[in-house]
């Protein structure tokens, strides 16, 4: 190449400095919106339990789950979230159909154990991890005044590949996935601040 | 009460003043006058809290029920999220990554090289990353922050967006040929490397800006107020890198891959809305593959090795060169160097 710079060259680099300059810019100005290492996180507050934490996350196999709160559950025998109080009562008079259609709620009694009165004893209800599918059925029949709404979902970071972008967040209607600082439960941010319209 | 003190304004000036304009570290100090004691109205609001918040925490902290037995609550898990070090991990793996690949394809024109770092880029970024966070989407973040005030980005998508962009004005499209794991899936299966006609590939290189253009609108203003991110909902290989994803997804992937068997990297050439980016940047790259005139056989060999069209008139076509280094590798004077004039193993020069 010959020592002065031809014309080609000096477009190339004055197109370069452009260039920099405006992805210095646009950086820059990305500044003053970094939310620093958020991450997505279901408020319960807002959450309608739609049933679109299944469908849309980028997972067949939704991240969501259902988590019960369990200093908040009421350890019913007749639970609404596990029962479907809209189904046929067998002769003990107990619903014979569930709500999870994937049965991953389970119960167990737990404490002292009385054998004759079913209604006497307290279950405790867990989820079985490998079947939810997050529908949020069980969260919807736990909601207040049927429930104590001890049941939630929740984005299990064991599963979330932690996108760009929250696919859910994208398609929740109710707004209910936020970006939290701290992995927390319940933010208490309001839908302006942590979710685009 | 806090009170900024100063030393040098200790005695002169108001006390409004000093507050304006001492710099100094607030020193916390009890007020002797007893001027800005808490008054009564505050004293009694205080113990109005405090009376009302006992009455709230005793409605919800509840007794737990009697369970008899030996039952207590058990503790509800909560995974962690990713931490904070992996994070940077993976921004200094994507600078470390654009490095190495800069330097394999410019001054060690190493094909086998740029292959390796690709490998493990599709390990490390597609299979153990499972494609999140990545370049190409972040392209809809970006835009979604430029546009919302209110939309937060995390320093992770910023710093995958403009990286390699800042790359590909030094370097080209170093980032396609070396770090993208969508290259490198592509690259890989690349066996009957087939040419398509300069025309069709010419029209349809047009393609990745009207997708560019198509994803930056639904991503910042929407379609009927609902905002999508295309490009994530329709990527090709990001279903096959979770090993999970809708039908659509995963056909069109691997269509994309069977196409690819003959046609090299029909993503990144003729729908990466990302390449787009790259390919109008590297244009002006500082330095890129380059075929130079004094040192070339006139043979033709790098042109017929470049699957993707990209070396015209045996000179490099630096908006769609991809880096993979297969002309280096292709031309008779790299593997011989014996023969060359000047000697050493980087036979061409880069200008």
């Amino acid at each position: 190449m010959s020592e002065k710079s031809t014309r080609r060259q000096f477009i190339d680099r004055s197109c370069r400095i452009i260039g920099f300059a405006a992805i210095g810019g646009a950086a820059g100005l990305l500044t003053h919106r970094v939310s620093g290492n958020a991450v997505y996180q279901v408020d319960p507050a807002k959450c309608t339990a739609c049933d679109l934490c299944r469908t849309s996350c980028v997972l067949s196999f939704s991240a969501v789950k259902a988590v019960n709160q369990f200093d908040k559950c009421g350890y019913c025998m007749l639970c609404p979230a596990y029962f479907d109080v809209n189904s046929a009562p067998n002769e003990r008079g107990i619903p014979s159909g569930k709500v999870c259609p994937q049965d991953a709620l389970k119960r167990r009694v737990v404490g002292k154990v009385d054998e004759e009165d079913p209604n006497n004893n307290y279950y405790e209800y867990t989820i079985d991890e490998t079947r939810c599918d997050g529908c949020g059925k069980c969260v919807k029949a736990c909601k207040p005044p049927m429930g104590n709404g001890s049941l939630r979902l929740e984005i299990r970071y064991a599963r979330c590949v932690e996108c760009n972008e929250c696919a859910i967040m994208i398609a929740c209607p109710a707004l209910a996935i936020l970006r939290v600082p701290v992995p927390g439960i319940s933010p208490a941010r309001s839908a302006e601040e942590g979710k685009h319209a | 009460m806090p009170e900024h003190r100063c030393p040098s304004r200790r005695s002169n000036g108001s006390r409004r003043e000093r507050r304006l304009f001492c710099t100094g570290e607030p020193t916390y100090t009890t007020d002797a006058g007893g001027r800005h004691a808490p008054k009564p109205a505050w004293l009694v609001l205080i113990v109005l809290a405090l009376l009302t918040s006992s009455v709230l925490f005793a409605q919800y902290q509840r007794k737990p029920p009697d369970f008899g037995g030996a039952y207590g609550f058990p503790t509800p898990e909560h995974p962690e999220p990713r931490a904070d070090w992996i994070r940077i991990l993976d921004i200094a793996a994507l600078a470390a990554a654009l490095g190495t690949g800069s330097w394999l394809i410019l001054k060690r024109r190493s094909r086998n090289g740029v292959l390796l770092l690709s490998i493990g880029a599709l390990a490390y970024f597609g299979f153990f990353r499972r494609g999140c966070i990545c370049p190409i989407g972040s392209i809809q973040n970006v835009t979604l922050a430029l546009v919302d005030s209110r939309y937060l980005i995390s320093i992770g998508v910023i710093a995958f967006f403009f990286l390699p962009l800042a790359a590909a004005l030094l370097f080209g499209r170093v980032f396609c040929g070396s770090v993208c794991p969508h290259g490198a899936i592509q690259d890989l299966v690349l066996l009957r490397p087939t040419k398509v006609p300069e025309r069709l590939d010419r029209a349809l290189r047009f393609l990745p800006y009207a997708y560019l253009g198509l994803a930056v609108l639904f991503a910042g203003w929407g379609l009927y107020q609902q905002r999508r991110f295309l490009i994530c909902e329709w990527d090709p290989f990001v279903g096959l890198f979770r090993v999970s994803g809708s039908f659509h997804m995963l056909a069109i992937g691997a269509g994309l891959l069977l196409l690819g068997m003959f046609f090299g990297r029909p993503y990144c050439r003729w729908l990466c809305p990302y390449g787009a980016i790259l390919a109008l940047l590297s244009r002006v790259a500082w330095k890129n593959v380059q075929i130079t005139p004094d040192k070339e056989l006139d043979c033709g060999l790098c042109a017929e090795a470049c699957p993707y069209g990209a070396i015209r008139n045996l000179r490099a076509d630096r908006a769609s060169c991809v880096a993979c280094a297969r002309c280096y590798e292709s031309c008779p004077r790299h593997r011989q160097p014996q023969a060359a004039p000047g000697g050493g193993d980087s036979l061409i020069q880069v200008s």
